[in-house]
């Protein structure tokens, strides 16, 4: 009976680690072993020879590799800033004594339970150079019209645009929680003290919604890094690859061009990409010394 | 716990539609059923014309088996993806439509079946257009049969031109081509309609090629001194001709053309947004059938790419269109094959030729005894087959798409401003590391 | 006045006494949300308005916010293509089951997570949350392998136990801190009645914690529902073809035809908005009692 209870927690955990095993880590592996050989579309169904590091080396000397690094950090910062910047805001005007801030919440949701598929579209067909209503009422305005997907300096902000349209709600969402979460008897007892509001902010809200702050960090970076469906589907990385980011870039690289062993490299570069984003955040946030 | 309990009832009855379902997705397979499965790409109409009568004759000659052809019809990218997945995990597939730009890369993967012992039971090679048949080649052995072929040339609304006072002879130079657009687009901008259409989408090279073959130049070259393969292509669209070629494109961004990032294969000509498109033949499927008998009075063509001057130039274009493969893991190698030559046997091609606008890769439907429907039914027919014999197809060697990338980034780069010398010779640099060089 | 607006309603109040600083003036509040409000319904209610178009019209210059010849044409055409349907009735079956799975499977490991203690748990706990970290695509090759050799492509099963990828670590995160928030008393209590590990999970914490499940699941649908790379590749025959790779026939290659596009998103949309609606107040609520201990 005892040894049986101790092996109670893994038997609870059995379903979830055979399914990760078998459809996320299995796979993960097969692809560490794909970046070390030489497979592509000449040579997926005869031997893969083993090349060592030269598909990263390969990666490293190409001069698109570098320009879509760029491309992401555009995209991932401008995505993370204005997704936090825009969610933190709402979330925090929510919270106002206002008339109908369920309703509000909800309709804020709404972007956030559509596709990919259907952001991409939708702002692809609002901000379409010649029947697209933006651009329409540009015109009206009395402005020339603008080619939002033809200029290189422009695309990547209609699909960092989009992108905010589809990932904030999530912000919103998770913020509302962590404002729900202080419990309203600490304001008080400031009020008491006779804290200013700016006080209250800095003193109280902002430490114990830390860590919500730092998890919903942590979270849309690293969903923004991995992120290539919208680009796909809006500019499919163009023009001037001035939308290709490093997860579009390997996109590419497998399934456009058949380098197979390059896109498993610049996959597992992401996964370090990612994991050091955490890494840092954790650091900025010193979580070693929290206390909540 | 009534809570739990409409979970539970809920869960069962959701595991009781799992246990129906697969098996009502999976056809109980009787003994004389065979299904034959495709991938082709978009559109799908072609393919549903051409199967509906290719599955009845095959059907008829097989009285003793119940054939069914199970085909996806994806869109261009997916249709590579696809192809290459299935491949990859050695799918069985027993047909497939291929660009013929892929078919090196495909052939040289072990992807295509060898059609050679079959072509030549069959006999109709000779019957073949030599570019077409050759298209289908790889390493001398057949791996695909180029089914029908498309021409690019240039269409006009002769309302448009003659509004703008433009006279049609004007388009066939590079300099009568850059004032004409100078002109179109004066006259027509207030309407919304634009001049010239220029392509600024992902098959942009395609469009440049022609201007680089009527001067002389190539895409790529033999060469002696590769380091693995000795005798080996290398990237020479970069001389002064490709140079040249794609000045002529900057003169006409230069001039007002807008490059169009999405294509829409002729559609946004008939629908009069463009009043000069260089397209394939394919346009003319974009128009209403009833409509081709009076087209001509409409819509002018001139069966050729503009040249830099018309006295000493003779003109080129490039040759697309699909090839049908069979692939290495079909288990019905033989039941395909018969299907491939039933669907390109001009009883069962001419009418999704005619509803289409493709032209015809068999001398016997171009020229011979089928022609006369085909003459009498698409506009401009015969013009547009005189231009099978300049027209040039793309190399099929493995590495094309990807040089065909470098080229149409280097494209781009001029369109937004980078000097065409720079932007080649930067593209051709990495075409070289791609091939090996 | 203040007060009176804490004793009415008592959880707003904390934050408007928090960060009533940042915009003392109401005005600009309501002008800020409904400024925002615009931007989220636009694209939403631009889509609505297109579906109503046929598709000439939904590209015609100048754009009519209420269409000069409304039709029902375009969701009558989407409905009644068998295809479609088939496909809307696959995406039904592979959510709905990819949603009990892993609700199922996810409560499990929250439970295991939140209530022992056992060698090895921080570490798994991290190793499970860093997953999400991997980019689902990179596994795309290997997966179609995997899964042509057992038999798995084309199968709706196939695309439920794939799509778990996507969900377990989320919601194995979210249930453990939801399970925390029960008081560990109660279970204590009835495992001295005699209950069973097991017996304390059925009559104990499933009850307690259905808003949190109610979030699971709706997450969990959320991603199946709306997932589209993994199926593309994975299940793409006519048979198992789910709406959203559908919805791409309306792309051809001479333009995309916007009306039928318009009104296949806005069917798309309205299973998974009618789940919020119902789930909304357990979804903050989960989140909220979920996260506190963190």
């Amino acid at each position: 009976m005892l040894i049986l209870k101790s092996f109670e927690p893994y038997l609870f955990l059995l379903p979830s680690i055979i399914i990760l095993f078998v459809f996320l880590f299995i796979p993960l592996i097969w692809n560490v072993y794909i970046s070390l050989h030489d497979v592509s579309i000449l040579t997926i169904i005869k031997e893969w020879n083993f090349v060592g590091f030269k598909n990263f080396y390969n990666i490293f000397s190409d001069y698109n590799f570098y320009n879509s690094l760029k491309v992401t950090l555009v995209f991932v910062c401008g995505s993370v800033l204005l997704q936090f910047g825009i969610g933190l805001l709402i979330a925090l005007l929510l919270n106002q004594q206002i008339r109908a801030s369920g309703l509000f919440r909800t309709l804020f949701i709404i972007p956030w339970t559509v596709s990919t598929v259907i952001t991409g579209f939708s702002f692809k067909f609002l901000f379409d150079d010649s029947f697209g209503i933006i651009n329409y009422v540009i015109e009206k305005v009395g402005l020339e019209s603008i080619g939002w997907f033809s200029d290189p300096n422009l695309a990547i902000w209609i699909v960092i645009v989009a992108n905010t349209w589809y990932g904030a709600p999530f912000t919103i969402l998770f913020l509302t929680a962590g404002l729900l979460s202080i419990n309203p008897t600490l304001y008080e007892a400031a009020i008491i003290d006779g804290a200013t509001k700016f006080r209250r902010f800095f003193y109280i809200t902002l430490p114990l919604l830390k860590s919500f702050i730092l998890t919903n960090l942590i979270l849309v970076t690293v969903w923004t890094i991995n992120f290539f469906d919208l680009q796909l589907i809006m500019t499919n990385g163009g023009p001037l690859s001035s939308t290709t980011t490093l997860s579009l870039y390997m996109y590419k690289q497998a399934f456009e061009f058949g380098y197979f062993s390059e896109g498993a490299a610049v996959g597992i570069l992401l996964i370090i990409m990612n994991i050091a984003v955490a890494f840092v955040y954790l650091k900025l946030f010193d979580v070693r010394n929290k206390k909540t | 716990m009534a809570k739990l309990k409409i979970l539970i009832t809920v869960s069962f009855a959701i595991l009781f539609l799992f246990f129906i379902s697969p098996m009502k997705l999976i056809p109980i397979i009787a003994q004389e059923e065979i299904t034959l499965t495709a991938i082709f790409a978009e559109p799908k109409e072609r393919w549903d014309m051409l199967l509906e009568n290719a599955t009845k004759i095959l059907n008829e000659r097989h009285p003793d088996k119940t054939i069914k052809i199970d085909y996806r019809v994806l869109p261009y990218s997916d249709t590579r993806t696809q192809i290459l997945t299935a491949m990859a995990g050695k799918t069985p597939i027993d047909l497939i439509s291929l660009d013929q730009i892929w078919l090196g890369e495909f052939a040289e993967a072990g992807f295509l079946s060898d059609l050679t012992s079959n072509t030549q039971k069959w006999n109709k090679s000779s019957d073949w257009y030599v570019q077409n048949w050759e298209g289908g080649l790889y390493n001398d052995q057949v791996k695909g049969i180029w089914a029908w072929t498309d021409v690019r040339a240039l269409w006009y609304w002769k309302d448009l031109l003659d509004k703008a006072e433009i006279n049609p002879d004007e388009l066939e130079n590079w300099d009568g081509y850059i004032s004409a657009s100078n002109k179109l687009n004066q006259f027509l901008q207030k309407d919304g309609i634009q001049g010239m259409h220029l392509v600024g989408a992902a098959h942009s090279p395609d469009m440049w090629y022609p201007y680089l073959w009527m001067i002389g130049g190539e895409i790529l070259e033999k060469r002696d001194g590769h380091p693995t393969k000795q005798n080996y292509w290398y990237p020479t669209y970069n001389s002064d001709f490709g140079v040249r070629a794609l000045q002529f494109l900057k003169d006409q961004v230069d001039a007002g053309t807008k490059p169009q990032i999405n294509h829409y294969w002729g559609q946004e000509f008939a629908d009069k947004k463009f009043a000069i498109m260089l397209e394939g033949s394919w346009l003319l499927g974009q128009f209403d059938k009833n409509e081709w008998d009076t087209l001509k009075e409409k819509i002018g063509m001139i069966p050729m790419f503009p040249v830099p001057n018309s006295s000493n130039t003779n003109t080129s274009t490039l040759m697309g269109g699909w090839l049908l493969s069979i692939p290495e893991t079909s288990q019905n190698k033989d039941l395909s094959w018969e299907l491939l030559t039933i669907m390109v046997e001009p009883n069962v091609l001419i009418p999704m030729l005619l509803q289409q606008g493709y032209l015809p890769t068999q001398k016997s439907i171009g020229e011979g005894e089928y022609s006369a429907k085909l003459k009498s039914t698409i506009p401009y027919y015969e013009e547009l087959v005189s231009l099978i014999s300049l027209g040039k197809g793309r190399p099929n060697i493995p590495e094309y798409p990807i040089v065909a990338e470098h080229i149409r980034n280097a494209i781009e780069q001029v369109y937004n401003g980078m000097d065409p010398k720079q932007a080649l010779d930067e593209a051709s640099k990495q075409s070289a590391k791609a091939l090996g060089w | 006045m203040e007060n009176g607006y804490i004793m009415k309603k008592k959880r707003t109040s904390s934050v408007f006494v928090s960060s009533k600083w940042f915009f003392a003036e109401k005005p600009v509040i309501y002008i800020l949300l409904f400024t925002y409000l615009f931007l989220t319904l636009l694209p939403l209610v631009w889509v609505l308005s297109t579906s109503f178009k046929s598709n000439e019209e939904a590209i015609s210059l100048p754009p009519q916010f209420i269409p000069t010849n409304p039709t029902f044409d375009n969701y009558l055409f989407v409905l009644t293509e068998p295809h479609i349907m088939h496909s809307l009735f696959n995406s039904f079956l592979v959510s709905i089951g990819s949603t009990i799975l892993s609700v199922a499977i996810s409560a499990l490991g929250g439970y295991a997570f939140a209530r022992f203690h056992f060698k090895g748990k921080n570490i798994l706990l991290s190793v499970i949350l860093g997953l999400f970290m991997i980019p689902v695509l990179i596994n795309i090759i290997p997966l179609y392998i995997m899964f042509s050799q057992i038999g798995l492509l084309n199968s709706l099963i196939g695309l439920i136990l794939t799509f778990q990828i996507l969900i377990i670590p989320l919601n194995i995160f979210l249930l453990k801190s939801y399970f925390e928030t029960i008081p560990r008393e109660l279970e204590e209590a009835a495992l001295i009645d005699g209950c069973s590990t097991l017996g304390v999970l059925r009559r104990i914490t499933i009850p307690l914690s259905m808003p949190g499940f109610a979030i699971a699941a709706v997450l969990a649908f959320r991603f199946s529902w709306n997932e589209f790379i993994l199926p593309i590749v994975l299940a793409n025959k006519p048979d198992s073809i789910v709406f959203q790779v559908a919805l791409y026939e309306f792309v051809s290659l001479y333009g995309i035809e916007w009306g039928y596009l318009t009104a296949g998103i806005n069917i798309a949309i309205i299973p998974i908005l009618v789940l919020m609606l119902i789930f909304q107040k357990q979804m903050i609520s989960g989140l909220t009692l979920g996260a506190i201990r963190h």
